[in-house]
């Protein structure tokens, strides 16, 4: 039993999903569902397709060269079976798949930084130019109660003491 | 040293069986005659270590993977476990590989001693620098009386060969002088043309079909 990645997708296949098609020059496509079966029939190009891997990968939104992409390549050459390194291969597979999925959250959300930055000057630029848009009713509100700054006070308890002294 | 023996009432020995100077492949399942009362094991008598196994599920073995004594040469169809399990039961010196080809009857398509290979013409170029890598042998690209199987048509070792009984003479003169030794176009299994089918042979031990 091996698991397989969809062709069209890329997700992992498990025992019991999916479809496998043998085109005639041998090469096997597998798939994880008719949705990215009925896909290829389509002739769909996967890196056009924007809800798979393939595509993501392709317009840099998913992260592309890892480290830990390196562990999952397939090797034709196998090693002769050891009871520890088959052990310690199998308690730091979860390892090494949590170090990818933080890596690839820390791509997205690094990502998308620089456009909530703009977003935000550019709320404020709107602020600060067309407040003038807004009716007089909210404005006046805005003017009159200016926005309480908070100022930390140091509560020195020596003080008070002196104070109920001296009273 | 010939043996006629036959795998399961089937006189096609050479599907089943892969032998090499350095290990042995057999399916599981067979009658325990073929593998020990004086047949495999005997003839072999442990001077070679008799791998059962499978290949990509099946017991075609022989028509599947091929070698020599340095390396093994398995299809991609092959199962993880089943690469491990030949990884773990071959001696070091064997080099396991897997081989991305599309044709997948490796045995067919290659015929192999321990210094030259001849190959199917329409082999990937990947495939034959694997092959001369793994099995560490000269390779050439040649058609058997014509026909592109090369594997199927031809047999040989390091002392000799066997080729289909038509090709002509100068065909087998040329194979002879590529390959380095003496080669006789001939049928196995009373008149069978596929000669590669019904035979094992390794240097000294040699299996046959039982007619």
């Amino acid at each position: 039993m091996r698991l397989e990645n969809c062709w069209f997708c890329s997700s992992t296949i498990y025992p019991g999903h999916g479809i496998q098609f043998v085109r005639n020059d041998a090469k096997i496509f597998r798939f994880c569902r008719s949705k990215c079966h009925k896909n290829f029939k389509m002739k769909r190009n996967p890196r056009k397709v924007k809800w798979t891997k393939a595509y993501r990968q392709l317009h840099g939104k998913d992260m592309t060269q890892d480290a830990t992409f390196e562990f999952e390549r397939k090797r034709n050459r196998p090693e002769r079976y050891d009871r520890n390194l088959t052990e310690q291969t199998l308690k730091a597979i979860p390892l090494i798949i949590k170090i990818r999925h933080d890596g690839l959250e820390k791509h997205i959300s690094n990502r998308h930084k620089p456009g909530k930055r703009k977003e935000i000057q550019k709320d404020s630029k709107e602020v600060a130019q067309d407040i003038g848009m807004l009716p007089k009713k909210l404005i006046s509100n805005e003017l009159a109660n200016p926005e309480k700054t908070k100022i930390k006070v140091k509560v020195v308890q020596q003080q008070t003491e002196d104070y109920a002294m001296e009273e | 040293m010939a043996s006629r023996v036959k795998f399961e009432n089937s006189c096609e020995v050479g599907v089943f069986a892969r032998l090499t100077n350095a290990y042995c492949l057999v399916p599981a399942g067979a009658s325990e005659g073929f593998y020990r009362c004086g047949v495999l094991e005997g003839e072999l008598a442990g001077a070679v270590p008799v791998v059962r196994t499978s290949v990509a599920g099946t017991r075609i073995v022989g028509r599947l993977c091929v070698g020599n004594k340095r390396g093994l040469l398995l299809p991609h169809t092959a199962t993880d476990q089943e690469i491990q399990h030949l990884r773990n039961r071959l001696p070091d010196e064997v080099v396991v590989k897997c081989v991305d080809e599309r044709l997948s009857a490796l045995e067919n398509c290659i015929a192999c001693n321990d210094h030259v290979a001849l190959t199917h013409p329409d082999l990937d170029k990947e495939t034959e620098e694997v092959i001369s890598d793994v099995l560490g042998v000269e390779v050439f690209r040649q058609t058997i009386a014509g026909n592109i199987l090369v594997g199927s048509y031809c047999t040989f070792t390091n002392k000799g060969g066997l080729v289909h009984p038509q090709t002509s003479v100068e065909d087998l003169d040329e194979l002879s002088t590529l390959l380095q030794v003496p080669m006789v176009a001939g049928t196995v299994n009373r008149g069978n043309e596929v000669v590669s089918t019904d035979m094992a042979i390794n240097g000294p031990v040699r299996f046959a079909k039982k007619s």
